[in-house]
């Protein structure tokens, strides 16, 4: 028996995957990272020329940093909702591990992630000045992320599969989220902080994606090593969504093929 | 994982209903409202197979029969182990190729290359296991050019082509075969049959579900008469052929006169 039997079929579904994404639309891949760029640059001159908020230095890489974070967060989670039932007729076909469908659509939003970042690292390390020792950490905060959604996402597809608006109230809870998130401001330093100090704290640990946040930003733009206590919470949330979205996906797999 | 040796072919009192709704799919809303209105007035479950025990040895041929809704693809779709059994179980041994529907496991926008190597890979193998079959595969299933142009332009015939073309390559202990042969015309059957005869003689298991009483004659020695999801009729072909003709016809007499 060979280790990895199903190692082909993978790299066939992320291969799949990225091919279906960018066909179709002229400017190709280059698509995907057209999204965060307009978004940043549209939230940007928000903020800076009509909001006034000037409490961020170079606030257009301190958004995009945010930006596409939580773009790999909620892109995979929305599309891997989906995942089982666009793979409806391999899923009743062939017996093989069903976690690769949602695994090969996260994978292909880590892909295009990891390109958006690499892409912005010199310009960050340029304008920022921080080439350092704490870049060592970028790869396993980007892991610990890729993780924590793979596990979010495995619950979310077999959830979607067995209940159809499982999708619509993610996509509805995601744009109000993505407000609470601190992706325009530190959770730190906001107005009215100083009154009410806990609502930091709320914003900070109470929200499970603004962690990952912190950490990568820490590390990218602010180059400096996250708190432990950043680096304790980012390893913990990603190894229990991966556990319980395995779980669940394993406990609820056995009929999928008679659901969808 | 399975107990069965490799092209053994094991049911033991399998049983397995489905419920019938318009829409198998519930939501979260119903969920935690706790009721949905179409459950309670929607059709009884359907029984597809009650206590269904059967053996089928390595490279044997089995043909099973029966009335529509007899349960034929359910057990086809039991032993391929997508769909679990209320009770009982189901092994079969080794790797399982099944032909159950047309364009089944094909994704429509890539072509019929690319759906060779997506099949393969479905079946466990990787790049080099399926590399070296594709020329054999494209050669079998006589697409010519069409091979590299997106299947969602295919015809059933050539669905159904490839597909066999490619079952018929991806060294099975068990092919599963529920009815999709007929779609093809005569003379790709009879090249689909000849290359069963051939895998067979190499020890392969055959499960083949039709209503075509010249195929199931021509493959299969045995034959299995399924009726209202129990097994009705074990046993040589003419003696099962005979069973399956008096069951249609005395159900053809029971609505005349009922």
């Amino acid at each position: 028996m060979r280790r990895r039997p199903y190692a082909y079929l993978y790299e066939q579904m992320v291969r799949r995957e990225l091919r279906q994404k960018y066909k179709g639309s002229v400017l190709g891949v280059a698509y995907y990272l057209v999204n965060p760029l307009v978004l940043t640059a549209a939230y940007a001159l928000m903020f800076t020329y009509v909001l006034r908020f000037d409490r961020v230095e170079d606030y257009p890489l301190f958004l995009l940093i945010g930006i596409a974070v939580w773009l790999f967060f909620s892109q995979s989670l929305l599309a891997a909702a989906g995942s089982l039932i666009d793979q409806a007729a391999l899923v009743r076909k062939v017996r093989f591990p069903r976690e690769i469908v949602p695994a090969a659509v996260v994978s292909t939003q880590f892909v295009i992630f990891v390109v958006l970042i690499v892409l912005l690292l010199p310009v960050v390390l340029i304008v920022r000045g921080t080439l350092g020792a704490q870049l060592l950490l970028l790869p396993v905060v980007l892991g610990a992320l890729g993780v924590f959604v793979l596990g979010l996402a495995l619950g979310v597809s077999i959830l979607h599969a067995y209940f159809r608006d499982v999708a619509p109230i993610l996509g509805a809870a995601l744009l109000p989220w993505f407000f609470v998130t601190p992706i325009f401001f530190r959770p730190t330093d906001f107005p009215g902080q100083a009154a009410n100090p806990w609502l930091s704290d709320v914003l900070r640990w109470g929200n499970p994606i603004a962690p990952f946040i912190e950490a990568v930003r820490d590390v990218l733009y602010e180059g400096r090593v996250p708190g432990s206590g950043t680096l304790i919470y980012v390893a913990v949330a990603a190894g229990l969504a991966l556990v319980c979205g395995r779980a669940l996906f394993r406990r609820m797999e056995r009929e999928l093929a008679v659901v969808l | 994982m399975s107990a069965a040796a490799p092209g053994e072919v094991v049911l033991e009192g399998a049983s397995r209903a489905f419920v019938v709704r318009a829409d198998p799919a519930r939501t979260l809303k119903e969920l935690f409202i706790g009721r949905r209105g179409s459950e309670a007035s929607g059709p009884p479950p359907i029984h597809a197979l009650r206590d269904v025990t059967l053996r089928v040895g390595r490279g044997e041929a089995l043909g099973i029969m029966g009335r529509n809704g007899a349960g034929k693809t359910s057990t086809l779709r039991v032993l391929t182990g997508i769909v679990p059994l209320d009770s009982g179980s189901a092994e079969c041994g080794g790797r399982i190729v099944s032909l159950l529907e047309v364009g089944a496991g094909f994704g429509r926008d890539f072509s019929g290359r690319e759906n060779i190597h997506l099949n393969g890979a479905l079946h466990g193998l990787n790049r080099a296991e399926v590399e070296e079959k594709v020329e054999r595969i494209v050669a079998f299933s006589e697409l010519g050019d069409f091979i590299d142009v997106p299947v969602r332009t295919y015809s059933s015939g050539m669905f159904v082509r490839l597909g066999f073309a490619i079952a018929a390559h991806l060294d099975a202990d068990v092919m599963l075969i529920d009815e999709v042969l007929a779609v093809g015309d005569e003379a790709f059957q009879r090249k689909c049959l000849a290359r069963i005869e051939e895998l067979m003689a190499g020890g392969m298991t055959l499960v083949l579900v039709s209503h075509d009483a010249g195929t199931i004659e021509n493959v299969c020695a045995r034959v299995v008469v399924l009726d209202e999801g129990r097994v009705a009729f074990d046993g040589p072909t003419a003696d099962a052929l005979a069973h399956y003709r008096r069951l249609l016809d005395d159900h053809e007499g029971s609505t005349v006169r009922g």
